[in-house]
């Protein structure tokens, strides 16, 4: 049972009201570790002010709405981002190495989300641990990836905001404006799968 | 926290001042007096449920507390029993303590209007003359890509929207203790949760989302009477004649049948001054000069407070309010 530390974990927590929970914090919630996806404050008219949560459990990568009271205190759980090197994916887990120590890591593919999908093998991410043990890859603002298969677009084909579909050097089919070509470099947001913007290479 | 220039949003703080003025004539074409008031008041309306920003006026030995007004109502209920004038008010508020979002701001614009001798729903009815006012006369809303039909409400009471959505039996939702065992089997927290605090994780949950996105902007009314704040209570004694209206699954605005029993104000206001200083809120005197009002005579009247930003948000087309501030602090 690799995850069995969860319930037992000893790392470090600092408690903080469920007021300032923001999205990426990782937190204790029924003795299980959480990531917030999103939150959002929640004034009634009349009763506590709540926050509106989004949060999925590290281990299944399964999400739940949940409501706290803005005065709640929370269990936030201390991390540090390192540096791994990213190996390659099966249908279960993700697996990364850290490059100090040699130390492999995995983590579950429904908790990685899109982001596997656009992470290049051999690269190096920044990885969430929490006493030594890896929560979750830290989502960049943009991979930059090689479009490996696309279309090229019909001449006079001019309509504003047309997409076609394109093939990306990881795999990833994203739909992309028609002015991309193949052997082009494109940023991608990992977190929403969107492509941002043609990199001049 | 700083000061920022956001040019980028030149043209819909154009289109945002476009709004504002519709609003000035729409409401003054109305018979409402537009109303200029302070900011700084000495007293306010205790509200349990808010915090607010306390500052000082100092000449030598003389300092005065003075709080910056969560909301204009201590004003106009003056003018509304004084003057006995419809009235608006289109301008600052300011509410403390909460973190600012595509919805929140602690300074932001409050929209507020009362007409005599009309109830909530006289206030519904007109207040769709105005959507459709601001929308340029038109009929159809797009926000955010879904169509929006401002020729007529989509009615809920909060009755009905708990049956609808949140799988409630009818009545159910007024009952402590029927609402409590619901939660639980929902698998909801209840433990140390107030009648108010349940209500609210499930309507937070289950019930807002839907609320303005069937086609149609969404009145949902006749809230619990422990949601009543200022407002009239129905003949069934157990619900407040209140709305607020959603476009998008966005609040808008909260209406009432305006209160205007004195001595229901006076006990109204000492329970809501205690809850303050339980839950450690800034201690503030009392505007008992409010209730005064009310017993030199409030007209019958209602009133809407419109969250003016958010409003021009959805007219606009923009998914924040931040979005419509050519200068914003960020």
């Amino acid at each position: 049972m690799i995850f069995a530390w969860l319930i037992l974990y000893n790392g470090a927590y600092m408690k903080t009201n469920a007021g300032n929970l923001k999205k990426g914090d990782f937190i204790t919630h029924n003795a299980e570790v959480w990531q917030v996806v999103k939150s959002e404050f929640y004034s009634p008219g009349k009763g506590s002010a709540v926050m509106r949560t989004k949060i999925k459990n590290i281990v299944s990568g399964k999400n739940i709405d949940f409501t706290f009271k803005s005065q709640e205190t929370i269990e936030t759980l201390e991390v540090n981002s390192i540096e791994m090197q990213y190996l390659y994916k099966d249908g279960q887990f993700v697996y990364f190495m850290n490059n100090q120590d040699y130390q492999q890591y995995q983590l579950p593919l429904g908790l990685v989300g899109k982001m596997a999908n656009y992470m290049k093998e051999g690269n190096a991410y920044y990885v969430y641990v929490h006493d030594e043990h890896p929560l979750n890859v830290r989502p960049s603002n943009s991979e930059k990836l090689l479009v490996t298969e696309t279309e090229d677009a019909a001449k006079g084909d001019t309509v504003s905001g047309a997409k076609k579909s394109a093939i990306v050097e990881t795999g990833a089919t994203i739909m992309v404006p028609l002015f991309v070509k193949k052997g082009e470099v494109i940023a991608i947001n990992p977190e929403t799968g969107e492509y941002v913007e043609r990199v001049k290479s | 926290m700083k000061i920022a220039v956001q040019k980028e949003n030149l043209a819909a703080y154009q289109h945002y001042l476009r709004l504002e003025e519709c609003t000035h004539r729409f409401l003054s074409g109305r018979d409402y007096l537009r109303l200029t008031l302070p900011l700084l008041s000495p007293a306010l309306v205790p509200e349990s449920y808010l915090e607010v920003f306390e500052t000082e006026f100092r000449y030598f030995e003389k300092w005065q507390k003075l709080y910056l007004t969560p909301s204009p109502e201590l004003f106009m209920k003056r003018i509304l029993a004084y003057v006995a004038h419809n009235c608006y008010y289109l301008g600052k508020s300011f509410r403390n303590s909460e973190p600012k979002s595509s919805l929140h701001s602690s300074e932001f614009t409050m929209l507020e209007y009362y007409r005599l001798g009309a109830t909530y729903m006289d206030i519904a009815t007109e207040l769709l003359e105005y959507l459709k006012v601001l929308n340029g006369g038109k009929e159809e809303l797009i926000y955010q890509g879904h169509k929006v039909h401002l020729g007529a409400w989509e009615k809920l009471s909060v009755d009905e929207a708990f049956v609808r959505y949140a799988g409630f039996a009818v009545g159910d939702v007024f009952d402590a203790s029927k609402l409590q065992k619901k939660a639980q089997e929902k698998g909801y927290r209840t433990k140390g949760f107030s009648y108010e605090d349940l209500f609210t994780q499930i309507y937070a949950q289950e019930v807002e989302s839907h609320l303005g996105a069937n086609g149609h902007p969404t009145l949902i009314y006749d809230y619990p009477k422990e949601f009543a704040a200022l407002a009239k209570l129905n003949e069934d004694g157990i619900t407040a004649q209140r709305f607020e209206f959603y476009i998008g699954g966005i609040e808008l605005g909260d209406c009432y049948s305006e209160l205007t029993s004195a001595s229901e104000q006076r006990a109204r206001f000492e329970k809501e001054q205690k809850d303050r200083s339980l839950a450690g809120l800034i201690s503030h005197p009392v505007d008992w000069g409010f209730v005064e009002a009310l017993e030199y005579g409030l007209p019958e009247c209602a009133g809407i407070a419109i969250g003016f930003d958010r409003l021009a948000m959805v007219f606009c087309d923009k998914t924040s309010i931040h979005d419509l501030r050519l200068v914003d602090i960020v």
